[in-house]
Parts: structure tokens; sequence; C-alpha cells
């Protein structure tokens, strides 16, 4: 075009210019996300009592059930943490849910992401099992697929039936704070936390009552009260994540009662 | 036909070499299917260890590739022009370690047919997609440099003289795809030593020295490889022509690269002795006086740092062409050691979960599996780097490159070059 001041090396320049600001803007946009999980209406908690937890690892088999895992692979770890007054204290620790989760940061594909429920989601369908997010994860919280999960899973139906597709080889899982649970008892118009079907597989069972569930954001939720009420704390505190599991550590006199 | 086939397989040290490659790469490919077909899980890694042979693999091979940004970047940028036949091997050295690179990543994941996600999924946030887009983009400016190498090749001279010629112009663009090169390198290469710097929840790993230390053992490990490579196909083969005074010179600026690199090395290590950090301290006994020691201060110190230093910048042992090369192949290996004892004792040392509580241990130690197939790597490489310097002139220090033709004029007299 002779009558235009615009040549061709003009014009590319400014596309170039132009895709630059583009990715520049969505990059800038993007890096915003690392600031934590996204805060929405409903903040889901879960809080345990050390007091009343026996290391019985019903809620590991419960979690097994519901969510069709390897019987090699537990989401939910039972630990022995120590003595006190005579009496074992354990430690069960299933994903922390972490507000600043290092594996959503690390993750190159974004297969691990949050809810605005501020449940860690993992996408199993965008996985490349780097295997990235097991390292960087402070709690030991994932568990990889090194092999593919044939046959009857020895948990069902006793502690309950699968509510979630088997996780094909060569990604990561971990707890998802039974995310099908909460969606379709909210749908029903449940309060996780309160009705059982409502509420997360290892919560309801506990047989001594040692986990609470909840929205944090719901004042009369069980864990808000709980928190308020009681001396808690949450693992590795330290590195600056926030879980959304709490601890009440064990006292001597609970423990006796 | 068979009579015909054996009466020409002679036995010359080539046709050994070749075979011997061929057992490895075949046991490796053997190797490499089982691994895709039966899953990671005949492999040793573990959720305590996801990280092992194949990823040491991954990052030394990118780190012995470093020679070709820097070299590249010296000869192109900062007009070090007489370098250039150097930097062309280098830039051979940077294909083949990038290349193998992508192979050790391809049978790490657990997903490898997805590997194209990170070009459609991006979290700009990760260090290890920053990685990935530039290793995948630097693999491309690097199969742009070498082009004019591969151009060499004579079948594609007699055969396709046109395409040829064409790769051979890309020679032009050196300079461009230089400063491309040098920045993705700078990138990826210290970001290399981020991944592991980023992780809040290994306190051995989680420092900013991390990316420093990675870029500049590259730098150092890269130049040195290139050049013992150099002198070894000398070495072997008439096909390799090599202006020994210009190896010389780099090998001694990498004996003072090597005074860099052993301070920050140094300096990043003692400085963890002066308070107890759980976890990093562990960590730090863990590599000087634990399992690790013996590759800490015998591998990475002694052998990688201080006596090739010292054969480098001695001329009477630099001049020695056996004790250069000694000392080139040792730096190597030194680099080689700090990948692995890094990305090693980061995982072997447990953190505990509750304040106070001990600090435990686990082990590993590759499959059989994992060093058939991770030889397999390093063997193609090695193939690939003899059948380019008996192919493709890679090692030739007399070769001009047509565009890069010195102009011949009387001193006296003004000069166009144009």
């Amino acid at each position: 075009m002779s009558n235009s001041n615009v040549n061709r090396r003009d014009f590319l320049k400014l596309t170039a210019v132009g895709v630059a600001v583009v990715a520049g803007t969505q990059i800038i946009k993007d890096a915003g996300a690392s600031s934590g999980a996204p805060k929405g209406k409903r903040q889901w908690a879960m809080v345990i009592d050390q007091s009343k937890c026996t290391g019985c690892n019903y809620c590991t088999l419960a979690c097994q059930a519901h969510n069709d895992v390897n019987p090699d692979i537990q989401w939910n770890k039972v630990t022995e943490q120590g003595m006190l007054g005579g009496h074992n204290v354990y430690l069960p620790r299933p994903c922390m849910h972490c507000e600043h989760a290092p594996c959503v940061e690390v993750c190159p594909v974004k297969a691990s992401y949050y809810r605005d429920d501020g449940i860690v989601m993992m996408d199993y369908d965008r996985c490349i099992g780097c295997r990235y997010c097991q390292v960087a994860c402070p709690y030991d919280a994932r568990s990889f697929n090194w092999e593919k999960f044939e046959g009857e899973n020895p948990a069902v139906p006793e502690w309950g039936n699968p509510e979630v597709e088997r996780r094909p080889r060569g990604v990561p899982e971990k707890c998802s704070f039974c995310y099908q649970t909460i969606d379709r008892g909210l749908e029903l118009g449940l309060t996780p936390g309160v009705s059982d079907d409502a509420t997360p597989a290892c919560v309801v069972a506990c047989p001594t009552g040692a986990r609470m569930f909840g929205d944090l954001n719901d004042p009369e939720s069980n864990v808000s009260k709980a928190l308020a009420e009681n001396y808690h704390y949450r693992l590795r505190e330290n590195l600056g994540t926030s879980p959304r599991v709490y601890y009440l550590p064990a006292e001597v006199e609970k423990m006796e009662a | 036909m068979l009579k015909n086939i054996r009466s020409k397989l002679v036995l010359t040290p080539w046709t050994i070499w070749l075979g011997l490659m061929g057992i490895i790469l075949l046991s490796g490919l053997v190797s490499g299917i089982l691994v895709f077909w039966k899953g990671l899980g005949i492999t040793n890694l573990t959720d305590r260890v996801p990280w092992g042979l194949w990823i040491t693999i991954d990052l030394s091979s990118i780190a012995l590739g470093a020679g070709a940004f820097s070299l590249c970047a010296g000869v192109y940028l900062f007009g070090l022009k007489r370098y250039q036949p150097i930097a062309r091997t280098a830039t051979f050295v940077g294909l083949i370690g990038y290349t193998m690179a992508t192979l050790a990543l391809i049978l790490d994941i657990g997903k490898p047919e997805r590997f194209w996600h990170s070009m459609v999924y991006w979290n700009v946030h990760s260090l290890l997609w920053e990685v990935t887009m530039c290793v995948i983009l630097y693999l491309t400016v690097l199969i742009f440099e070498a082009m004019p190498i591969i151009a060499n090749l004579e079948w594609l001279r007699k055969r396709f003289p046109k395409i040829a010629s064409l790769m051979s112009r890309v020679h032009h663009y050196a300079p461009i795809l230089a400063i491309i090169g040098l920045g993705l390198s700078s990138l990826h290469q210290s970001s290399l030593g981020a991944t592991y710097g980023v992780i809040k929840a290994r306190p051995f790993w989680f420092k900013p020295e991390m990316s420093v230390l990675f870029m500049f053992s590259a730098i150092v490990g890269g130049i040195s490889i290139t050049l013992f490579a150099t002198m070894l196909s000398s070495r072997l083969t008439k096909k390799a022509k090599v202006n020994d005074a210009l190896v010389e010179r780099v090998a001694q600026f990498v004996g003072y690269l090597l005074i860099g690199y052993f301070y920050f090395r140094a300096w990043d290590a003692f400085a963890q002795t002066y308070t107890y950090d759980p976890g990093r301290s562990e960590g730090l006994h863990f590599l000087t006086k634990g399992p690790m020691a013996f590759n800490f201060w015998v591998g990475e110190m002694l052998l990688g740092m201080i006596i090739p230093m010292i054969i480098l910048l001695y001329k009477p042992t630099r001049t020695n062409r056996f004790w250069r090369m000694v000392a080139l192949l040792l730096v190597a290996g030194g680099v080689v050691a700090f990948r692995w004892d890094t990305n090693i004792t980061g995982q072997l040392v447990l953190m505990s979960y509750v304040p106070g509580a001990a600090i435990t241990y686990t082990s590993y130690a590759p499959s059989l599996i994992e060093i058939l197939t991770g030889s397999a790597i390093v063997a193609y490489g090695l193939t690939a780097f003899s059948l380019g310097v008996k192919y493709l002139r890679v090692v030739d220090h007399t070769l001009i490159e047509e565009e890069h033709e010195t102009v011949r004029v009387k001193a006296t007299q003004p000069v166009s070059i144009l």
C-alpha cells in the first residue's frame, strides 16, 4: 500500500510488541494466582483431636474404600507420634489442603489446583507424572501410581463403596477431602460436617469422634467452635503453607477420661 | 550376499566401537520398552525418592551441554572470533546433551504421551514449566545452530546440494542465535537450580544460591567436556584436526573459572555450618560426613575442582596434552557428582512434621533397568559425537565457514570488507 506509512518491518515490530504485551499481562495475571487459594463462600477445614485418636486406622480403610485407593497407597497415614502419660499419641495425616500449597505452585501443567472452597484438587487427566509435586510437598501427602491398580479393592464393601474413578498408572494421587461427597451433599441441601452423607469418609468412620469437618466461614460450625475453644496447632507451620487441617494436641486428662 | 557382507565386516577399532555402543543401545532400548510397557514400578524410585538416576542424567547432560551457549556467546557476542571452531564443536555437543536430556525425561515422566501438556497448559509460576519451555525453545535454537554442521554431510551435499547450501547459510544468523541461546540458557540453567532452590519443604535445597551454583557449574563443565571431546578425537582419528593453541587457551580460562566455582561451592557448603537448622544441618552432615562424603570431598572438591585447577593453571601441566585431558574430564565428572549429590541428599533426609521430632533417612540405589537405560542414553551421546567427528567435521579447526572467510589486506591500505 503506497499511501500507508506502515511498511512491513513496522507492521512486524508492532505485532511483536503486541504479542509481548498480551503475553506479559497474562503472565503477570497468572503469577498473581500464587498468592494462594481463592476465598470462596465456604472454606472447608478438618480438626483432628489427638486426645481421642486411638490409632485404629478405620479412617484409612474407609478412605481406601470410598476413594478406591490401591491397598499399597494411603491417602490418610496414621503414624505414632510418641507417648504421653502412658498413652500412645497418634498423628493421622490426610492432605493438608494448604492455602499456599507448594504442589499447586510447582506443577508445570496446573494439574494441581485450588477450588474456591480451599480444596487442593488433582486433574489426573492433565498430569504428566513428573513428580515435582511429590518432591515439593512438605507433608508426604502424595503417592505415585507406580503400578496400575487392578483387581478387587480389599476394603470394599466392608468399609464402603467406591465413589470416584481409579487413577491411571503414572500419576500421583492424594486426599481430596472427599469432594464428591461434599458436592453431592450440598446439592441435596445437607451440611458437610453435620450430615454423614455430606462429610468425608474418614470423619464419618472415626469411632471415637476424633475428627471434625466443617466450614471455617461459618462461626457456628463445629470446626470453628473447636478452634475457638481449644489450643490448636498445624504441621510445619513455619513454612507458611497455612494448612486447613488443624490438630488439637493430646492432653493427659482428656485421654484418661 | 551374506558372504559379501561378511567380507565387508572388517574388525577395525571403529567397527568394534560401534558394535560395543550398539550392544549398549540395544539393551537400553529393550529396557526402555519395558519401562513404557510395565511402568515406573520396575524402577527403584519410591514416593520418598521420586527423582533418581534419570534425573541426574537429565541435569548432567543439560549442564554439560552448556558449552554451546557459553562459547557461542564468547565467539559471536564478545568478538572472540578465533575460537569459532571450538564453538562449532560445543554446539554439536550441546545438541547431543539436550537430546539426551529429553530422552531421560521421556523415560522418567509417568505419562510420556502427555509431554506436550507443558506447552499447552502453562503454569508460569512453576520453575519446571519454565525449564521445559526454555529447553524446548533452546533445542530449536541448537538445531538451527547445528544446521551448518549437518550440511557438511557428504551424502547431503551430493544428493541435495541446494538444501545443504541453504543449511550452511544459517550461519549468517549465528550472532542472533547466540543472543537467543544466551538468554534461554541463562534462564533455564539457573532455573534448574531454582527448581530445587524453591522447595521450602526441604531445607537442604531451599536457598537462592542453587541457581548460581547450577549456572556456574554448567558453564565450567560444558566447556570442559567440549574441550575434552575435541582432544580425545584428535588423538583417535585423523578426521579431527585440532589447533592445540586454541584449546590450551580455553583450558586455561576453565582453570580461572574453577577458582570461582570452588569459591561459590565451598562458601555455600561451609556457611551452613554456622547454625543448627533442622533438615539443612542434617543434609550438610549427610553430604560432608555421611554416605555422600566421598562424593563430596573426593569427587566434587579434590578431583572435580582442586586438582584440575592446578593442572590447568600451571603451565607445564597444562601444555602437556595428557594431563590437560585428564583435568578436563575430571571437571566434567565433578559437575556430574555435584548434580547427583544435590538431587539425592535433598531427598534422603526426611523431615519430621512436628517440631522437635527426629529427622530420619531413607536410601536409594538405581535398579538394573534404570542403569541399562541410563547407559544407553550416554551411549547414544557418545555414538552421535563419534559419528559427527567422522562424517560432519565436528572437530575440524581448519574448516572456515564460507560466510566467514577472512579478507586479506595490506596493513597500509584502507579496508573495505563489503
